[in-house]
This record gives C-alpha cells, structure tokens and sequence, in this order.
C-alpha cells in the first residue's frame, strides 16, 4: 500500500480504497453554450503541480470528496466532502 | 413454475472452525442488520437510533455520515421491524440488509495482527477504541468493522463476499493457530 488519501471522515486511508474520477469542474449552468458544454466534458489542463480531483471512497464511507493533490509530489493540501464544497461554492 | 426452490442456510455454514489459543474466527448468527440511511441534513440522529435501540439491547453501529447499521443477535419480527422503521420516519429510513450482510467475529490476542494484514485502518487501542466502527478495504473486499471488546472485532461483509473474506481471515490466521 503505497500513496495513501485523507479522507475527512475516515482519516488516512490508501488510494486503493478509492475510484478517482478526474479533475473537480465547476459544471457550466444548465443553458450555457455548447462550446463551454464540450470543454467541461472533454477539455482538460493535466498541470504539472496542483490539482483538484472528485476521489470517491468506494471502498469505505462511500462519499465523493474532493481532493486538492500536486501532481509531482502527491502532498495533498486539502480533502473535503463534495457536498461541502458544493455548498461553500453555492454561497459565493 | 420453476422447480427451483432456493434454501437458506447461514452464509458459512460449511466452513471449517479456526480457532488457537491466540486466535478464533467464528461465524455469528444471522440475526438482524438493518441499514438506517439519515436524510440529508438530518446528520444527528444518534439520539434518536439510541432510544430506538437500547432498550431492546440491540447494537448501532456507525457506517459513514448519515448511516447506521442496527445490529442484532436474533432475527426481529416483522412487526416489530415495521414499527421500528416507522419510528425513523421521517428524519430517517430504515432497509433490512439482514440476509443481505453477514458477521464473522475474530478474537484473541493475535486478531489485531491479523486483520492488519488486510487493512491500513490503524488498530491500536489508543486509535480504536472498543465501539469504533470503520468500513476498510480487507485485502480486495470491503467490510465493515467493530472493534467489540478489547482483542475482538466484528465484521460485516455483504453475503455474497462472506465465503471469500472467510478464506482471506483463515490464512491470514494460519500463522497464529
Ligand atoms: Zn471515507
């Protein structure tokens, strides 16, 4: 067991727990143009550094959270539940 | 009609004890699981899953935020599931996962070694107290545990992965029988 993951509500658990899901998107609203539509689908900037990415816990409580890792190191800053971080961005 | 009539039998029925001085799995009996799934910003239900489950003796175990399993050595009576799950709603709903999911129990002092070798949940007593509950990865399956007294846990598996968790626990443990 090799990279583990912060889990906020499960603590330090390794990646093979989870499914990753890929880069953290704000989803464009529901009638916005197609081009932003095809970039939100297809489009991604794969930076060398940090990241935010949806990680599931597949294997333990099940949420999806959301994960802010650098790319090189793997030293993860933060890991929130996605709700929350849904909410947080609903205030703003 | 189909000639086909399924028979329940407990999930490990057929499986062979493993039991040592420093070490014993056991199956236990399918008595009742239920899955109580809060709904959303209804967080704190503890209060309420306590008073519901205390006074029949049965057992609530934390699963993840918003769930609970209650938990129980004998099978509950229809009715008295009924007005269990009524008295959930509406802050609360309740699904009866007990054919669904099954519980082994391994104890002794060497338990925590071990299961250790399946999980990266941290084992010590100062980090899992008795009553601490974690879903984990256990090798390639997932479970859900308990510590239940101080060299003891219980497990929780879905039914259908029961056979295959039991043969990872036996030769996990052949070392220590
Ligand atoms: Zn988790």
């Amino acid at each position: 067991m090799a990279s583990l993951v912060p889990c906020p509500h499960c603590g330090q658990r390794p990646k093979e727990e989870f499914t990753i899901k890929g880069a953290a998107l704000t989803r464009p609203a529901a009638g916005a143009e197609a081009a932003d539509w095809f970039d939100y689908v297809y489009l991604r900037d794969n930076p060398r550094g940090a990241y935010e990415e949806y990680w599931h816990h597949t294997s333990g409580c099940r949420r999806w959270i959301v994960v802010t890792r650098d790319t090189v190191t793997h030293d993860v800053a933060a890991s929130r539940d996605a709700a929350d971080r849904a909410r947080s961005e609903a205030r703003t | 009609m189909s000639d086909f009539r399924p028979i329940l039998r407990p999930a490990l029925a057929t499986k062979k004890a493993v039991a040592s001085a420093a070490l014993k799995l056991s199956p236990l009996p399918e008595g009742t699981i239920l899955h109580v799934l809060a709904r959303s910003g209804e967080q704190d239900i503890v209060p309420l899953l306590d008073s519901l489950a205390k006074p029949a003796a049965h057992a609530v175990r934390p699963v993840s935020p918003g769930q609970w399993f209650i938990v129980h050595e004998e099978p509950m009576h229809h009715k008295e599931m009924k007005s269990l799950f009524a008295a959930l709603e509406p802050r609360a709903t309740g699904v009866d996962q007990s054919h669904g999911r099954v519980r082994i129990r391994i104890e002794g002092k060497m338990a925590s070694r071990a299961l250790s070798k399946g999980t990266a949940v941290d084992l010590d007593p100062s980090a899992f107290p008795i009553g601490q509950s974690a879903v984990t990865l256990i090798g390639h399956i997932a479970a859900h545990l308990t510590r239940v007294a101080p060299e003891a846990f219980e497990i929780i598996v879905l039914r259908g992965f029961a056979e295959s968790l039991w043969d990872d626990l036996a030769r996990m443990s052949l070392e220590y029988i």
